[in-house]
This record gives C-alpha cells, sequence and structure tokens, in this order.
C-alpha cells in the first residue's frame, strides 16, 4: 500500500516534467499502475486521507489532457486519468460495489469542478486536435459527472455533515458533503458546461464525436435523472437532433436512446421531466412560424424534427400540455402558420376537365401527382415531418379535445380553415394509429365509436353547405358540364345567382380565393378518404352522408377537384371493401338517388344533383336503371315546371343519361335483336301468321316512313336512319296483341319520355340548348331504334319542329340537325 | 311567416310496389336497430333499417297477394301481417328468422285492417272483418279462440267494416271497439255483451280510417270525401259529432295520431300528407313529395322525442320519413 503511494507520487513527479516523452511515460506506467494494483489497495488509496496526493495526479494529468502537446499524450492522460477515477471500461475489473462506489463519489465531488470545467475546455478546444482526445473527454465527463451526481446516491447523502474526527480536520475540510444544496448549485454550474459541451460537440464534424454525446445523454438521463433535471432540455434538444444526423450509426443510436427512454418511462414518470419537456415544446412553437420563415430546409427539418421528438417523448404525457389552453393555443397556431398553402398557381383554377370522359385511373394517376405547394417549404421531408407531427398528437392526445381545438380553429377564419383541415386528416389518422411512428405504445387504445364520433362530427363540418359549395370557378356554379362556345350573359346570371344563394360574401372573386376555396375543398376529400381508411368497413353507414357529396365533387369542373374525389371514390371503395367503384355506387345507388331526389326539390341544389347524377351515370351500369329511373323520373318533372331558366342543366344530365342507356342497352339490344330473329326462324313453322303479320307491319312502317319522308321532302336527311334499319322484323313474335302497344322496356320507355321533352326544347331561345337538344335527340333515337312501332310516332312528332330548325337556323345546329 | 314545408328526411325506394301499409319499431333498447316494416302490393313486406336505410329482409308470405296491414305484437321479432289472400299471418323473427309461426283465415275479401290490442304479456285481443256482411269477429292471440262475434242489428244496413279500433281505458277491464263502415257511420262496441253502444253517421261516404284518442275520448275519422269528422265520447258511451273540418282535395286513405296525442297526419288522395295540430285541428303542414296516392301514414315509437318519424308511404312505391314537430 505504502509503495502504491510512493509510485503514485514518484510518477506524479514524473508528470511534472518537461519532455512530453518522459510524460507520455509516466502516464502510461500510472495506468498501468493502476490496472495491476490489486483492487483492495487501490481503494484504501481513496480514503479522504490520500485526498491530496489524488488531487495532484488529476490535475496534473488534467493539465497535461488541456495543454499536452500531441494527440496520443492527450489522449493516453484521459484514459489514464478514467482509470485514476476507477471508471476505465476494461474488462477484468470487476464493477464496483454499492458503498465503494458511494465513496468514491463523495471523494471525487471535490475534483468534480476542476474535473469538469477542464473537460469542457478539452471538449470545445480546436477542433484540429482530432476527434480521438475530444471523444475520450466526453467519455471521462459522462462518466464522472454520472458517478458523482448519481441519484442512487445523492439519495443516500444524510442531510446533514457528520462530525469530522478531530484528528483529520485538516484532510476533511477538502472533502465536499454532497447535500442538497451543493447539488443544487453544483448542477446548476454543470448545466453550463453540459450546454456548452452540447452545443459544441452535436455540429462536431466528426460521427464519432457525435455518437458519444448521444451515449453521454443516455448516461445522464439514466443515472442523472432527478439531479441534473435542470440540463435536459438542452441533452433531450441535442438527442432529438441527433435523430436526423446524416451518419447513420449516430442516427439508429440516437433512435434507439430514445426509445429506450421512452420505454423506461423516465418521462412518464418523472414530472419535473415532462414539465421541462413541455417548456421546452412550448418555447418552440412559438419560434416556430418565425424559424420556418427564416431557416433553409435542412434548418427546417432539424426546428420539426426536434418539434416531433418532444412530442413523441412525451408520449401520453402529451394531455398535459394539451389541457393548457396557451400550450395549445401557441401549437395550433404554429401549425397553422407553417401548413399555409401557396395559392398562387393560377393553373390549377385554369384547368378544367375536358368532356366527360374523365377516365378513373387517368385521373387517379393525375391526382396521386398532385402536390400541394406550401408558402413555408418545398421539400417534401418536410411536409413529411408535420403529418407525422399530427399524427403523434393524434395519437397520444385526447382527441375529443384536438377535434373540437381545431375545429374552432376551422370554423374561425377562412385563413386558417384548409390548415385546420389538413391537421384534422392528420390528427384522426394519428389517432387511428395509421402511419404513427411512435416510440411507445399508448395504454388505451382508442374505442372506435368515440372515433366514429369525432370522424362524424368532423364529415358533417366538411360537407356543410358552406363549407362545401365554394366559388372555385367564375361559372362553377352552373354545372352544365360542357360549355363550349361562350354563353357570357347566361354564365354570369346562372353563376351569379347560386353563388350569391349558396355563401360568396363578397361578390369579387379573385383567382386567389379560387384557388384557396379549390385547394380546401380538395383538403376536405382527401380527409373523407383518410377517414374512410380508418374506419374501415364501419365507414359505410357514414356513406350515407359522404358518398353523396363526393360524387358531387367527382363532377366537378375543376380538374384538381374531379381527380381528387376521384381519388378519394378509390380510397373509400377500398376502405369499405367494394371491389371497385362501380360496385360502391351501384351498392349505394339508393343514398345517392335519394340524395338528389331531395336536391332537386331546391333550385339553387339543382345544379349539384345533377352533377352527382352525371358521375353516377358515367361510373356506373345497367343494373342502376330500376333506381336511376326513378330519379330521371323526378328530373323530368322538375324540368316540365322550369323551362325557362334550367334547360341547360338539365340538358346536360339527359345527355348522360341516353349516353348511358346507349351504352348500356346497345349491345344488349343488338343481342336482343339477334335472339328475336332467331326465335323468328324457329317459331316460323308454327307461327307464320302471326310472323307474318310482324313482317307485314314492319313493311307497313317501312313503308310509311318512306311516304313521310317524301312529303317531307328530305329524303337524304334521314337516309341515315333508314341505312342502319336490318331487315328484321322488330315486333316480338310471341307478342299476343301486335296491334297493341308492346309493353316498352323501361330504358326505352325513359328514352321516350326524353323525345318527348325535347320537343318542346328543340325551339329554345338559346342556340347552345338547341344543340344540345339535337345532341340528346340523337341518341334518343339511338336508344328507340328497336323499337319501332314507338320511335316512328315520336319521329313525328319531332318531325315539325326539326325540319323548323332545318329551315331557320344557325349553320351550326343546321349541321346537327343534319346528323339527327 | 310560416316555414315552408321540409323536405323529407330520406326516402325509402325499392319496394317495387305500391306501399300500403308502415309500422315503426324503434323503442327497443340501444343495440336494437331502429326499423321500419312496410307491406306493399306485391305482397312482400320489407323490413327497413332505419340506421342503413336499407331493406334488412323481404318477407314473402302473402303468395304475392297486397299486404295491407302489419302490426308488432310486443317486439319487432313479432310481427302480424294481414294480406289480401284473405290470411293474418304471425311471424317470428327473432335471430334472423322469417318465419310464419301461425295464420288466420279471415274468409273476408275486403281491405279493413285488423286491430290489435295487448291485454296481458302474451295476450292479444284481435278484431277484424268476417267472412258475412258487415260482421266483425274478435278473436285472442295467439290461441286463436274466438270471443265474440259482433253482428249489426237486423235490418240496419251499414255495410262492410272498413276500419277498426280496439282500445281499451287503463283500469277498465273492459275492452272497447271502434269500427268505421261502408255508409259512413262509426259505431262503438262492446265485446263481452257483443252488442252496440253507440252509433253515429259521420260521413255521406264509406268510413275510410279512424284513430280514436283514449285520453280526450276524442276521435277522428276520414272518408272518400272531403271532410274530416272529429267526433267525442261522452260519459254515457255516446258518440256526438265534436266538429269537422273541410279539406280542400277529397280522400283520406289513412289517419294517425301521433303517440304523445300532440299532432295528427292524414294520408290524402291527392298526393299529399297533412299535419294537423289535434287539440284546435290547426293546419300546420302540407307534405308535398309524393307523385301518387299516399295510402298510410305512421308515426314512430322512438323513446327520445327528437328522434320520432313521420312516415308515408305511397302508390309511388315510395316511403317518405320525415322529422316534424319533434321538439314540440
Amino acid at each position: 500500500r505504502e509503495l502504491l503511494r510512493e509510485l503514485l507520487s514518484e510518477l506524479c513527479a514524473c508528470l511534472a516534467a518537461r519532455s512530453e516523452e518522459l510524460q507520455l511515460a509516466a502516464t502510461e506506467a500510472l495506468g498501468a499502475l493502476l490496472h495491476s494494483a490489486r483492487r483492495g489497495a487501490v481503494l484504501a488509496l481513496y480514503r479522504p486521507r490520500g485526498l491530496p496526493l489524488l488531487g495532484l495526479a488529476v490535475s496534473l494529468l488534467l493539465g497535461l489532457a488541456e495543454r499536452g502537446g500531441a494527440r496520443h499524450l492527450k489522449v493516453s492522460a484521459l484514459r489514464c486519468l478514467q482509470a485514476l477515477v476507477l471508471q476505465c471500461d476494461c474488462p477484468q475489473h470487476r464493477p464496483l460495489r454499492e458503498d465503494e462506489l458511494q465513496q468514491c463519489g463523495d471523494l471525487f465531488a471535490s475534483f468534480l469542478p476542476g474535473i469538469s470545467t477542464a473537460l469542457a475546455r478539452v471538449i470545445t478546444g480546436d477542433i484540429r486536435q482530432g476527434h480521438k482526445p475530444t471523444v475520450a473527454a466526453i467519455r471521462l465527463f459522462y462518466l464522472v459527472v454520472g458517478l458523482v451526481m448519481a441519484d442512487a446516491q445523492l439519495a443516500r447523502v444524510p442531510p446533514n455533515k457528520e462530525k469530522p474526527p478531530a484528528e483529520q480536520s485538516r484532510i476533511t475540510e477538502l472533502t465536499v458533503h454532497r447535500g442538497p444544496d451543493w447539488s443544487r448549485s453544483t448542477a446548476e454550474k454543470l448545466s453550463l458546461l453540459l450546454r456548452k459541451v452540447v452545443e459544441f460537440s452535436s455540429v462536431h464534424p466528426h460521427w464519432k464525436v457525435r455518437l458519444e454525446l448521444v451515449e453521454l445523454v443516455q448516461h445522464l438521463l439514466r443515472s442523472c435523472g432527478q439531479s441534473l433535471v435542470g440540463s435536459f432540455s438542452h441533452l433531450l434538444k441535442a438527442l432529438v437532433g441527433l435523430v436526423n444526423d446524416d451518419n447513420s450509426d449516430v442516427q439508429s443510436r440516437s433512435n434507439e436512446v430514445l426509445r429506450d427512454i421512452a420505454e423506461k418511462r423516465i418521462v412518464v414518470q418523472n414530472r419535473a421531466l415532462a414539465d421541462v419537456l413541455s417548456e421546452n415544446l412550448h418555447a418552440l412553437a412559438t419560434a416556430l412560424p418565425r424559424l420556418m420563415n427564416s431557416q433553409d430546409d435542412a434548418g427546417k427539418v432539424s426546428t420539426l424534427s426536434l418539434l416531433l421528438g418532444y412530442l413523441k417523448l412525451l408520449g401520453p404525457k402529451i394531455n398535459i400540455v394539451l389541457n393548457s389552453t396557451s400550450h395549445l393555443h401557441r401549437l395550433s397556431k404554429a401549425l397553422m402558420q407553417v401548413l399555409e398553402l401557396d395559392v398562387t398557381d393560377v393553373k390549377i383554377v385554369e384547368e378544367r376537365r375536358c368532356g366527360p370522359a374523365g377516365s378513373l385511373q387517368l385521373g387517379l394517376l393525375r391526382s396521386r401527382h398532385q402536390r400541394k405547394y406550401f408558402r413555408f417549404f418545398t421539400e417534401e421531408k418536410v411536409f413529411q415531418l408535420l403529418q407525422q407531427v399530427c399524427r403523434v398528437l393524434g395519437y397520444y392526445g385526447n382527441l375529443y379535445l384536438l377535434v373540437d381545438h381545431f375545429l374552432g380553429l376551422y370554423g374561425e377564419s377562412g385563413l386558417y380553415r384548409k390548415q385546420a383541415a389538413m391537421v384534422l386528416n392528420e390528427l384522426v389518422a394519428g389517432a387511428a394509429g395509421l402511419g404513427v411512428d411512435f416510440l411507445q405504445e399508448r395504454e388505451v387504445l382508442p374505442n372506435v365509436d368515440d372515433l366514429k364520433g369525432s370522424i362524424t362530427s368532423i364529415l358533417d363540418e366538411y360537407t356543410d353547405q358552406a363549407n362545401w359549395y365554394l366559388t372555385t370557378s367564375i361559372d362553377a356554379e352552373d354545372a352544365s358540364p360542357e360549355r363550349p362556345v361562350q354563353g357570357p350573359g347566361l354564365a354570369a346570371r346562372a353563376g351569379g345567382t347560386c353563388g350569391s344563394l349558396l355563401l360568396s360574401p363578397e361578390p369579387q372573386v379573385t383567382t386567389h380565393t379560387m384557388n384557396s376555396n379549390i385547394w380546401q375543398v380538395c383538403i376536405q376529400l382527401e380527409g373523407i378518404s383518410c377517414f374512410a381508411a380508418v374506419l374501415g368497413k364501419e365507414f359505410r353507414l357514414l356513406l350515407l352522408s359522404a358518398l353523396y357529396p363526393v360524387l358531387e365533387k367527382a363532377g366537378d369542373r375543376t380538374l384538381l377537384i374531379s381527380d381528387t374525389a376521384l381519388g378519394t371514390l378509390v380510397d373509400v371503395c377500398e376502405a369499405c371493401g367494394y371491389e371497385s367503384v362501380q360496385r360502391l355506387i351501384n351498392d349505394n345507388s339508393d343514398y345517392l338517388v335519394n340524395g338528389i331526389a331531395l336536391s332537386l326539390r331546391q333550385l339553387e341544389h339543382r345544379a349539384h344533383a345533377a352533377q352527382v347524377l352525371d358521375t353516377m351515370l358515367r361510373h356506373s351500369d345497367a343494373s342502376l336503371l330500376p333506381l336511376v329511373e326513378d330519379v330521371i323520373q323526378d328530373v323530368l318533372s322538375t324540368l316540365d315546371q322550369s323551362y325557362s331558366n334550367q334547360a341547360s342543366v338539365f340538358l346536360g344530365v339527359l345527355h348522360s343519361v341516353m349516353t348511358a342507356l346507349v351504352q348500356w342497352f346497345g349491345s344488349s339490344d343488338q343481342e336482343h335483336r339477334e335472339g328475336s330473329a332467331a326465335e323468328r326462324q324457329s317459331g316460323a313453322l308454327c307461327q307464320e301468321p302471326q310472323v307474318v303479320t310482324g313482317q307485314e307491319m314492319e313493311r307497313f312502317f317501312l313503308d310509311y316512313i318512306k311516304q313521310k319522308q317524301m312529303a317531307e321532302g328530305d329524303l337524304p336527311d334521314t337516309g341515315g336512319e333508314a341505312d342502319e334499319d336490318p331487315p328484321l322484323a322488330k315486333l316480338e313474335p310471341n307478342s299476343s296483341d301486335p296491334e297493341g302497344e308492346t309493353p316498352l322496356p323501361s330504358h326505352a320507355q325513359l328514352a321516350k319520355d326524353v323525345m318527348e321533352r325535347c320537343v318542346h326544347l328543340l325551339s329554345d331561345g338559346s342556340l347552345r340548348v338547341r344543340l344540345k337538344v339535337l345532341d340528346v335527340l340523337e341518341l334518343c333515337v339511338t336508344v328507340l331504334h328497336p323499337h319501332r312501332n314507338h320511335l316512328l310516332p315520336m319521329a313525328h312528332r319531332v318531325w315539325p319542329a326539326l325540319v323548323t330548325r332545318l329551315i331557320s337556323d344557325d349553320p351550326l345546329a343546321v349541321l346537327r340537325a343534319f346528323k339527327v | 311567416m310560416a316555414l315552408p314545408p321540409p323536405d323529407p328526411q330520406f326516402v325509402l325506394r325499392g319496394t317495387g310496389a305500391a306501399v300500403h301499409t308502415l309500422h315503426f319499431s324503434c323503442g327497443g333498447k340501444d343495440p336494437d336497430v331502429p326499423v321500419l316494416f312496410s307491406g306493399s302490393e306485391n305482397g312482400f313486406i320489407h323490413v327497413w333499417n332505419l340506421k342503413t336505410h336499407r331493406v334488412d329482409a323481404a318477407l314473402d308470405g302473402h303468395g304475392r297477394r297486397s299486404v295491407y296491414c302489419v302490426e308488432t305484437m310486443g317486439s319487432k321479432d313479432r310481427l302480424l301481417s294481414q294480406g289480401r289472400d284473405q290470411r293474418i299471418c304471425l311471424w317470428d323473427l327473432a335471430e334472423g328468422r322469417t318465419s310464419v309461426m301461425d295464420s288466420v283465415f279471415t274468409e273476408n275479401v275486403g281491405f279493413c285492417r285488423c286491430s290489435l290490442l295487448k291485454l296481458a304479456h302474451g295476450r292479444w285481443l284481435m278484431a277484424m272483418a268476417a267472412k258475412a256482411l258487415g260482421e266483425i269477429q274478435v278473436l285472442e292471440l295467439p290461441s286463436k279462440t274466438s270471443v265474440c262475434t259482433l253482428k249489426p242489428e237486423v235490418g240496419a244496413k251499414l255495410g262492410m267494416p272498413m276500419c277498426l279500433k280496439l282500445w281499451q281505458l287503463s283500469g277498465v277491464s273492459q275492452p272497447l271497439l271502434l269500427a268505421g263502415y261502408e255508409d259512413g257511420s262509426v259505431v262503438l262496441w262492446n265485446l263481452s255483451m257483443g252488442k252496440a253502444l253507440s252509433q253515429l253517421v259521420c260521413h255521406p261516404e264509406p268510413v275510410m280510417s279512424l284513430d280514436f284518442d283514449l285520453e280526450k275520448a276524442k276521435g277522428i275519422s276520414g272518408s272518400s270525401e272531403k271532410v274530416l269528422s272529429i267526433w267525442s265520447l261522452n260519459e254515457q258511451q255516446n258518440l256526438q259529432v265534436y266538429k269537422t273540418h273541410k279539406l280542400v282535395n277529397a280522400g283520406i286513405s289513412d289517419i294517425t295520431i301521433r303517440p304523445d296525442k300532440k299532432i295528427l297526419a292524414t294520408a290524402g288522395w291527392d298526393h299529399r300528407v297533412r299535419i294537423f295540430g289535434w287539440k284546435k285541428m290547426k293546419p300546420l303542414a302540407v307534405l308535398d313529395f309524393h307523385t301518387a296516392t299516399v295510402h298510410c301514414v305512421s308515426f314512430s315509437d322512438h323513446k327520445s322525442p327528437g328522434e320520432r318519424l313521420l312516415a308515408a308511404g305511397s302508390k309511388d312505391h315510395r316511403i317518405s320519413v320525415w322529422s316534424l314537430y319533434a321538439q314540440t
């Protein structure tokens, strides 16, 4: 023992020598000595009595580490020092016992100020010294601090200093009593040092330094959770920041540590730490808009990942933050400002769905590629981070509270509406645990009913008339899907009346507001698809209220909106387990028809109803007919009531109806025709008289039509019609009463009804209406084609009106009329 | 100024035929879905789920002959239906079953709806038009034992019974029957004595429908002409005309007083449903939605008044469901 002491003091003397070689040799020798000495002997040294000697060694080594010239000397000194404080990581030593640790802790407490300041200087020293000394210094720093400030040890320190034995009084003066006062003041000082260290090394160019910093954070958080609470904001900030480090090792390690912290529930159990975190969050939320405004993209990413990290760490404790109004307010305002969209792009307003052939697949592709442009950032990563922030909020937070708050913001001002909708969408997704990257599981899984309640209320808000029917284009409100050559007077009038009826507080609609409205509708549509994804098959119940608005938007003339709506349809399909959009529409056609019928009753909503019907027909098939028939009768009767002003809207619908009919029944009629032909041949033997009757009738009609054409003096015009006639009987041979009216299939009946309306509309004042009517008429004729004996009387009725058109109208109409 | 009449809350489509009768069953506890039964001309009884607004089940038990009366017996699992195939069927709908448990052959070719009255748990009284002209038979269900047959006095030309209403003052155990006849008179029958207590000629035309409010001892009847007749019953059990109300268009096919006795609805041949305040017969609303004769109206039995609904079934194959004066 004495030998050890002597050797130690000798070596210390050598350390103080001038020559570097000697210093190096001495440190190495000292290290070797400490390593090889028996534990018992070494420990004997660590009595208060050995304090002066140890102090000398420590200060000399520190001096070397700090001022030593060569890099390896520094490293060696630091390693030696590590051995000296009995924290070396060599495998051959057994770990110290609790009481021994306590003893050492007491002892080293006196060195702590010196060691920590010196090490901090080393760490923050010149970068040119290379990474090794820095790494070693950081390690030593956290080991020492962790030893002295360990919660476990401090807890055992008696509050009052023991009476020192009289004989050792001089030495005892040197020792430090680690009472509560001492630890508080030390923690304050250390916090300053830590801050410096963290700030410096978190941006250190070498990755090993940053990795070591992660270790430091972990070690200190684990062992000094109570004593060093004050510094945690910096530590965590560093840690969370390092999650997004360029180096994958650092990244994964810090992730691991974060997860570890969360799992150990350090935050959850430690109220003080949670307070620190929420303070940080508050500060960050306050600064966020400013930072997002000023930083570059990388800076924004790191700021946001910091925010995200705080939220994740808080985990279930997030509700404490959210329950405080000021916190919630700050946070939401920050999100609102950051998420502000850039609505200057004029293209969106300009892009129109051209023609009715909006192919589903194409639309999907487009809508998936459509990006949002934000005012404050362009990088996709930033948006993803913000998304995560919202989702984590939704995941841990009290959904009712959040939804309520953000719905409040949504309603508060048009300025926040889009952002709030975006946040709400993400919140709900997060609450359901969709796409959330979380650190610890929630204790309580959300109740599906709660979720459904929230979603229903959001949905109601979204599809509220004031929020759903926004002016998205100057003539968007009048919904005729095609508006070829301008009729400015009519367009403005129709748009104007509807617009003022709906909302449009200011008559002046700028491109800006339209653009913003378009985005809002899109975000709301995205919300609906998100809700569908969250609820899965449960969403089927909500289709009752949601499907109609979506289809309405799918018929919108703004490209972006209709594409998004189609995307939503597909998402809803998937979520609810329908195999195709067609299936979705067919299965829920009752809901849609209901909506259409009710909207038709209200003047200002007719245009929307027409849109829905249009979309419905375009994406569906013949099985829809029985229901649609019902509603088309409604349309026709409404049309009968209001020929003058809404004709063009309804004609659009009629046009799509007829197109659909032609599509659905064109082929089946073909079959039917062939079928009846076959029947005729097979039945020729037994049913000859009847067939003859049929043929006679057909001949009669053919003659009739020829005669009629002759009479009208217009043979070539109807030539096209006559050409299509296959020389086969159209009358059903089995019909018991060939002279009377055979009962028409419903689609033909519809066509007939439509045709009847057309007769009246042919003489409409507006050219566009007339053109449209002619289009519809053409389709009607196609549908009715197989039912000659109904078509002909109709044709007869149409004829006079048609002829008038031919004689006295614009060339364009004449051209179209010829086609008919 | 009066508000314009509202739109229907929703419209049920898909019965595929004219709707002749409707009956709600919404009083169940929470997991129970509120349902609406509808009977239509093609012989189907549709069970509408009022949450999804869709048909849960379609019951076919009357050989494709028109169903003109549907009632529940206690819960929505026990259903009674009456059809033009001259049968009254008792259904068991529990646990998804759709089977006819029992049936009664009425031998009556008219379209007089039967009337049900709960006597005690599991015991019901049912009045129905019998085979012989003008006769009414009262049965006990489910045992199907005949309680009495009510025959009009010899010489009284009442014609066929058109509508029936069995009722019983609580406490007084004696059930009474109100019957509207083809000649326009309403007769109050005592079941135990099997004799008419009072007779009142309300209409010159057949009585199409009647409803009775036992609290106020007042009833209302409608016929194929333009007048609604309100009559009261005094302590001596005599029917007296209380007042009449003239309508614009003739023909009432159904009258129902809401269970809370505040408003009543009439189904008109003029395609309209009319709502009146019951106390003073104040006209409240004209619901114009259907495009053909309205055959029946029915109020729901929701527990909370806010959810209460009115349904109207029409010849145009649609059932319109309305939410009206729910809070009053």
